[in-house]
C-alpha cells in the first residue's frame, strides 16, 4: 500500500518544538531556586503527592520505543502482539510495588539504590549496581535523542543530526537547573499530552483508516498465527523474553528507583497501581496502530518498522492532530531523557562523589549540585556523539538487561535476608554475567549435554522469577511453591526446545545462576545483618543530620551489619 | 472474533487512557490547590 505523507514546514517545526521545550522550561523556571537543595535535587525531599508521581512514573517508564516497539509487535504477532508487549511491561510496574515499599522502609531518605546497596553491603556492589545504571541510562538517552531525530527529520524538512541536537538542547535546557524536581513536575505536564493525545488519536486513525470494516476486508493479510489471540508465536517470541527482561529492568534501573525514594511512603501502592493501568492502556492503545496496518496490508517505507507509526499518523491524520503526534512523541522521549539525565546526575553525586570521593559526612552540598549539573551537560553531549554515529546499541542494551537480572536476585534478597555478603552478591553476579555471555551469543554450541545444562538452568530461571513476582505479595512460602510448580510445569516444554530461543535462554540463565550461586554462599553465612543500619548510614548530604530510630537506639553505623 | 469484538478490543485501550488522565489530574490539581492554600511550592 503507498501512501501520501504529511510534512511539517520548518516555521511549523520550529514553534511546536518552540512551544513544547518553551513550555517545560516555563515550568521549571516557577520552581528554581536561587540556591537548590543538593537532596530536592536528587528526590525532590521523598514528599512528592499522588498526581505528580503516579504521572512522573508512567511517563518514565514510555519512552518512544516502547510505542514503536509495541507497534512492531502488533504488526508481526497480530492481534495479541501488543498485549505481549505491553501487558508484561505494566504488570512488572505492579510486581514491583511490594519490593518498592520494602526497600523504601528500610532506606527512606536513600537516592539511589546503589547507594543502600553500599550501606548494605560495600563499594563492589554498590559499584556494579550504579555502573550497570550509567551505561543503561546513557544507551536510554541515545536512543531517546534518535528517536527524536528521526521524527522531526520524517516531517520536517530538518535533518536527523538537527533533530538530535534539538531534541537534546530542549531537554538540557528545562532539567539542569532543578534537576530531579524539574524532571517529575514536567513529566505531568508531559503525560497529560502523551495520554491526551493517545485518547483522541488512536480512534480517529480507527475510523479514517477504514475500520471496522476493515476487520473483515484486511483479515486475509494476517496468519492464523496472527488473528490467534492466544497466538504461541506472540508469547514465545515476544512475551516471554519480555517478562524475563522487564523485571530486569524494573529492580535494576535508577530511573524507577529514584521515583520510589522520592513519592510520600503512603502514596507508593496508588502510585504504582495507576502507573501501571496508565502505562498498560497507553502502550497497548498504540500498539494497536501496528494491528489495524497489518489489517489493511499499510507497509512502512523501507521496511523499517520505526518508521510504522510515524507514518500511519501522516496517512490518516489531519494537520492539527499530526501536531498533537508529534508532541506526543516529542514528550514520551523528552520523559523518560529527563529522567535518565536525573538519574545520572544522581548516581554521580551521591555514588561516586557522595559515598566514594569525599564521603557521606563530609561531602560538600555546593559541590554535589556542580558534579549533577556537569553530569548532566556530559552526559548530553556523548549521548548526542553516539546517536550522530547512529551505533548499533542491541549488543549493549543486551548486555545491560543482563547484568541486571543477573542483579536482581541478590538486590531483593539483600532487603530480605540478613546472611546474604558482598562476596555472594559480587560472586554471584559475575558468575551468572560469565555464563550469561557464551549462551546468549552463542559462544559455545548449545546441543548434546551442554543444551540440556541450558535448559535445565532455564527452568530453574522460570521458577526464579516467577517466585520472585509471588514472593513480593504473598511472602516466601507460597513464593517457594510458585517457584516449584513453575519449574516442575515448564521443565516438559523446555528441555529440547528453549535452546532455539537464546535471548530468553540467556535471560533465565541469569537469573538462575546467580540466585543458586548467591543461595549457596550465603546460606551457611555467619552474617546477621542489622537493617536498621541502613537508614543511618543513607539519607540527607545537604542538612544537619537527623536523628533515626537507629541512632536514637545507639546503634553505632560503622559496627552494624556484620562489617 | 467478530468485528464488533475487534473493534470493542481496539477502542477500549484509549478509553481506559482517558480514564487514567482523568485520575492523575484530578490529584494533581488537588495537590496544587493544597500547596497554594498552605503557601508552599508544589514540589
Amino acid at each position: 500500500m503507498n501512501n501520501e505523507i504529511v510534512q511539517f514546514s520548518a516555521l511549523t517545526v520550529v514553534l511546536l518544538l518552540v512551544f513544547f521545550y518553551g513550555g517545560t522550561f516555563y515550568i521549571s523556571t516557577r520552581i528554581g531556586k536561587k540556591k537548590e537543595n543538593a537532596d530536592d535535587y536528587m528526590t525532590a525531599g521523598n514528599k512528592i503527592g499522588f498526581g505528580i508521581s503516579a504521572a512522573s512514573m508512567t511517563a518514565t517508564w514510555i519512552w518512544a520505543s516502547s510505542m514503536y516497539a509495541s507497534a512492531t509487535s502488533g504488526y508481526t504477532y497480530g492481534i495479541s502482539g501488543p498485549i505481549h508487549y505491553g501487558l508484561w511491561g505494566a504488570l512488572m510496574i505492579l510486581f514491583i510495588y511490594p519490593f518498592g515499599k520494602r526497600i523504601r522502609k528500610v532506606a527512606p531518605r536513600a537516592h539511589t539504590l546503589a547507594e543502600v546497596m553500599h550501606a548494605r553491603h560495600g563499594r563492589s556492589s554498590q559499584l556494579m549496581l550504579a555502573g550497570s545504571n550509567i551505561v543503561g541510562s546513557v544507551i536510554s538517552l541515545m536512543s531517546n535523542f534518535i528517536a527524536g531525530g528521526v521524527l522531526i527529520s520524517m516531517l520536517s524538512p530538518f535533518n536527523f543530526i538537527q533533530g538530535v541536537l534539538a531534541v537534546a538542547g530542549g531537554v538540557l535546557l528545562y532539567t539542569l537547573w532543578s534537576g530531579f524536581r524539574a524532571s517529575v513536575l514536567t513529566d505531568f505536564v508531559q503525560v497529560v499530552a502523551m495520554l491526551g493525545a493517545v485518547a483522541i488519536i488512536v480512534p480517529v486513525i480507527f475510523f479514517a483508516s477504514g475500520f471496522p470494516a476493515a476487520f473483515e476486508t484486511g483479515a486475509s493479510n494476517l496468519t492464523p498465527q496472527q488473528s490467534n489471540f492466544f497466538s504461541s508465536e506472540a508469547f514465545l517470541g515476544q512475551g516471554a523474553p519480555y517478562i524475563a527482561a522487564v523485571l530486569a529492568y524494573a529492580i535494576g534501573n535508577q530511573t524507577i528507583a529514584q521515583r520510589l525514594f522520592a513519592v510520600r511512603e503512603d502514596l507508593i501502592k496508588p502510585t504504582f497501581i495507576t502507573a501501571t493501568i496508565g502505562y498498560g492502556a497507553m502502550v497497548i492503545g498504540v500498539g494497536m496502530l501496528g494491528v489495524l496496518a497489518l489489517y489493511i496490508g499499510f507497509e512502512p517505507s523501507g521496511g523499517d518498522m520505526n518508521n510504522l507509526i510515524p507514518e500511519m499518523a501522516a496517512s490518516y491524520l489531519p494537520g492539527v492532530l499530526l501536531a498533537l503526534f508529534f508532541i506526543m512523541i516529542i514528550g514520551a522521549l523528552s520523559s523518560t531523557a529527563d529522567s535518565d539525565l536525573a538519574a545520572l546526575s544522581s548516581i554521580m553525586m551521591a555514588d561516586v562523589y557522595g559515598q566514594n570521593v569525599a564521603g557521606k559526612d563530609k561531602a560538600d552540598p555546593k559541590k554535589m549540585l556542580l558534579i549533577g549539573r556537569a553530569t548532566m551537560v556530559v552526559a548530553t553531549a556523548l549521548a548526542v556523539a553516539f546517536a550522530s554515529m547512529q551505533l548499533n546499541i542491541l549488543d549493549l542494551l543486551v548486555f545491560v538487561g543482563a547484568l541486571w537480572g543477573a542483579l536482581v536476585f541478590p538486590v531483593l534478597a539483600s532487603f530480605y535476608w540478613k546472611k546474604v555478603t558482598n562476596k555472594a552478591f559480587t560472586v554471584s553476579v559475575l558468575v551468572a554475567l560469565a555464563i550469561f555471555i557464551p549462551v546468549r551469543f552463542e559462544l559455545i554450541p548449545i546441543n548434546g549435554v551442554t543444551g540440556l545444562l541450558i535448559e535445565l538452568l532455564s527452568v530453574i530461571g522460570i521458577g526464579v522469577v516467577l517466585a520472585l513476582m509471588s514472593f513480593g505479595f504473598f511472602g516466601l512460602r507460597v513464593a517457594k511453591i510458585v517457584g516449584v510448580v513453575a519449574m516442575l510445569a515448564s521443565a516438559p516444554f523446555v528441555f529440547g526446545f528453549l535452546r532455539d530461543y537464546t535471548t530468553l535462554s540467556a535471560s533465565l540463565v541469569a537469573y538462575s545462576v546467580s540466585t543458586i550461586v548467591c543461595y549457596l554462599m550465603s546460606f551457611r553465612s555467619k552474617m546477621e545483618f542489622d537493617f536498621d543500619v541502613i537508614a543511618v548510614r543513607t539519607g540527607d548530604f545537604d542538612a544537619v543530620p537527623a536523628k533515626t530510630g537507629a541512632a536514637e537506639a545507639g546503634h553505632d553505623p560503622k559496627s552494624l551489619g556484620g562489617k | 472474533m467478530t468485528t464488533f469484538f475487534l473493534s470493542l478490543y481496539v477502542l477500549v485501550w484509549p478509553v481506559i487512557v482517558a480514564g487514567v488522565l482523568f485520575f492523575i489530574s484530578r490529584g494533581f490539581i488537588q495537590e496544587w490547590l493544597e500547596a497554594r492554600r498552605n503557601g508552599e511550592d508544589i514540589i
